[in-house]
């Protein structure tokens, strides 16, 4: 018995959505105006489009380097943190040991840390490590960040898979571990995927860490390299902006092709079913 | 007949896949975090080298020791020579045996004392010695005691016998001698370990108090604004509607982009000059001057809870909106042939059923909050006048600006601990059954 939609119910969802994408339009609109535009008024749009500040981006910074090593960074996590989180979250949820609670306990808090208490002791570990500067200098930090996430929401995709199958696997004489590669794997492969992009795109957000350990402008992930257009005596808000749509487009396409599963994601880990 | 081959049982399996995900949780977030505790209580700076480790023994830094233990004799000689017939000659005469006799026990030390030849024959040839482990040595600390306080008061009683000579040959013999002894004094180390000093430090210190006020005042009102404005959205968008799929990328893409990419475009929209957010909020009315957002303290803060309830609220209606649906249809029906109105259904069926997930929301969201960094450091650097400063950002400024690992742990910890009692408190809130859920019972 849902309420149908009524014209005010559509204005309020128009405003909104407005509200909402207005930072975005504004900073796309400023970034195809010509440079001379941008410092002279509060005009909506230009009668002169120009990508002007697109090349002033990409000339002033490596931007496609920041998105490279985002990606690389990223990537290599999301990989290292689901294959270990799916055996943790697996073993929790379908096999029978002890201390469930406790193990999840620890994973809750673990990503519960806030990231500065932990800073000061990694830093000093990837210089040991002599990995600064380097791809695995941060996914090492970011296993901190993406291994409890995987598997607190793997663990709800998991314990979805009925039992049943189990039992009959076993029955046909499989092993455990076979089991969990042969038949709860593959069937949980959908949430596993989700988990993969909620991972993806934690790493891809992460900024302390990248900020300290990978100092060097050709190691420099998005996030951090886009915080340093801004410098002490100028603001380059043409550059800026370009930049920020250069940079948001790969993010836009992700959400619109994954929103169905980014939404299952988020919500499997907060509400019960 | 095929042999049977070896396997583990379930429990066994069981252990082994869990191991690997346990060991990393320890290895790069338990351990971190005891380190910063121990980091927390030594004078630990990384951009001074006699400090740059956490020491609980007293060292001696070799290459000081060397390059002045040659200088110290000379010139104590040298004074010995110019008092001639004073007290003063006895004084220094004794001292020489005295420094003299140190310095044996410590090249007739098993330990140091190839160390020191090495070291001894570098200085000799001006070469640096970068080495950390040729450099420094551990030294027993009641020899060290000894020796830094016997090299101390013969310093004390120079700089007294100074004031009452008016010899000029005299009293440059004093200054030079004095001036050498203060050098061996130099190359010996004390301990780094200062207890729970750092820490009395931060409680009397008024920008850790601001900071701690201001991370409480985002984290309280920026939760707010997001937990009633996102329950408020998601009442009203629980309906069937056209273009769902419209509003999901609009309440997912802000939570999707990073923020530090975020700050940087509210940083523009709130600019004094060319900020558009600025510039009609001065129009309307709402503030004096377009550059008031970013300039005055009060502004900023303003203008840091606005960017946040922006990327974070959607997502939070995005979560109510799926508690939502998962009540029944049923309760409201009843609840309305038993006449109550919406207020009445909203109070005992709405929020009982979304309790839970309102409380799970709540402290994501709360933690998250509190350890704000990123926005902060990048749309105003905590300024102006660090009046938007969070403790995560003065805790990183001490850190990595001032490079003082010692103190800056003591922002780490008190980060750590509050983040602790916040989660333990909601923990109790919400009850166990955010893990049986999990469990498999």
């Amino acid at each position: 018995m849902r309420k149908r939609a009524g014209a005010p119910f559509y204005i309020f969802l128009s405003l909104f959505i407005f509200v909402i994408m207005f930072p975005f339009l504004w900073v796309f609109l400023t970034s195809i105006k010509p440079p001379i535009e941008i410092f002279a008024g509060f005009n909506w749009f230009t009668t002169n489009p120009s990508l002007n500040s697109y090349v002033s981006a990409i000339n002033t910074r490596p931007l496609f380097l920041y998105i490279w090593n985002s990606i690389a960074v990223s990537t290599l996590t999301t990989v290292i943190a689901i294959s270990v989180a799916s055996l943790a979250a697996y073993s929790v949820t379908r096999l029978p040991i002890k201390f469930k609670g406790t193990i999840l306990g620890i994973v809750l808090a673990a990503a519960m840390f806030p990231q500065i208490a932990i800073i000061s002791p990694i830093f000093n570990l990837i210089q040991n490590l002599g990995l600064r500067n380097s791809y695995m200098g941060l996914v090492i930090p970011y296993i901190t960040i993406s291994l409890p996430l995987a598997i607190w929401i793997l663990a709800t995709f998991f314990k979805k898979i009925p039992f049943e199958l189990e039992e009959s696997a076993k029955l046909d004489g499989a092993s455990p571990f076979q089991t969990f590669t042969k038949i709860i794997f593959p069937l949980a492969a959908p949430g596993v995927f989700t988990t993969g992009i909620l991972v993806f795109i934690a790493a891809w957000n992460e900024y302390l860490f990248a900020l300290t350990i990978n100092s060097d402008d050709s190691w420099r992930t998005v996030p951090v390299g886009l915080s340093m257009y801004q410098s002490q005596y100028t603001l380059p808000w043409g550059d800026i902006t370009a930049a920020t749509v250069l940079v948001t487009i790969p993010i836009v396409v992700v959400v619109l092709i994954f929103q169905r599963r980014i939404v299952a994601g988020l919500t499997s880990g907060a509400v019960k079913e | 007949m095929r042999k049977k081959k070896f396997q583990l049982n379930e429990k066994q399996l069981g252990y082994l896949m869990v191991m690997p995900a346990l060991i990393l949780i320890a290895a790069i977030t338990l351990w971190p975090v005891a380190q910063s505790f121990w980091n927390s209580m030594f004078d630990y700076r990384l951009n001074d080298p006699t400090r740059n480790q956490t020491t609980l023994s007293y060292q001696i830094d070799m290459e000081t020791y060397a390059n002045n233990y040659f200088y110290i004799d000379r010139d104590l000689e040298a004074l010995e020579n110019d008092a001639e017939g004073t007290d003063l000659q006895l004084v220094v005469s004794e001292l020489r045996e005295d420094i003299d006799s140190f310095h044996t026990e410590i090249i007739e030390n098993p330990d140091l004392q190839e160390q020191y030849e090495i070291v001894d024959e570098m200085v000799m040839n001006f070469e640096p010695v970068n080495d950390r482990d040729l450099r420094y040595g551990d030294l027993d600390s009641d020899f060290a005691q000894d020796y830094s306080g016997t090299l101390q008061s013969a310093q004390d009683t120079f700089t007294e016998t100074l004031a009452e000579v008016d010899d000029e040959g005299l009293e440059s013999s004093l200054t030079q001698a004095s001036s050498a002894l203060s050098s061996v004094d130099r190359s010996i180390i004390k301990p780094n370990f200062i207890g729970l000093k750092n820490y009395g430090k931060y409680f009397s210190d008024a920008r850790m108090w601001s900071a701690m006020g201001n991370t409480v005042f985002f984290t309280v009102v920026s939760v707010f604004f997001e937990l009633t404005i996102g329950l408020a959205v998601a009442l009203v968008i629980n309906r069937a509607f056209i273009g769902r799929g419209a509003v999901r990328a609009a309440v997912l893409i802000p939570w999707a982009i990073p923020t530090a990419v975020s700050a940087m475009m509210w940083s523009y929209l709130y600019d004094g000059q060319s900020g558009v957010i600025a510039h009609y909020f001065s129009q309307i009315g709402l503030i004096s001057d377009a550059s008031t957002l970013l300039s005055t303290g009060s502004g900023a803060m303003f203008s840091i809870i606005l960017a946040d309830v922006w990327k974070t609220m959607p997502y939070m209606a995005l979560l109510l909106l799926a508690g939502l649906q998962t009540i029944p249809d049923a309760l409201y029906e009843a609840a309305e042939v038993d006449g109550a109105n919406k207020w009445q259904r909203f109070m005992n069926i709405t929020l009982p059923m979304l309790k839970s997930a309102i409380l799970v929301a709540l402290l994501f969201r709360t933690l998250d909050a509190f350890r704000v960094f990123d926005l902060i450091y990048v749309l105003t650097g905590g300024g102006p006048a660090n009046s938007t400063e969070s403790i995560s950002v003065y805790a990183y400024q001490v850190l990595f600006a001032q490079s003082n690992f010692g103190e800056g742990s003591v922002l780490s910890v008190i980060v750590f601990l509050s983040v602790a009692l916040i989660s333990i408190l909601f923990i109790k809130l919400i009850g166990s059954d955010l893990f049986e859920s999990k469990t498999g019972k």
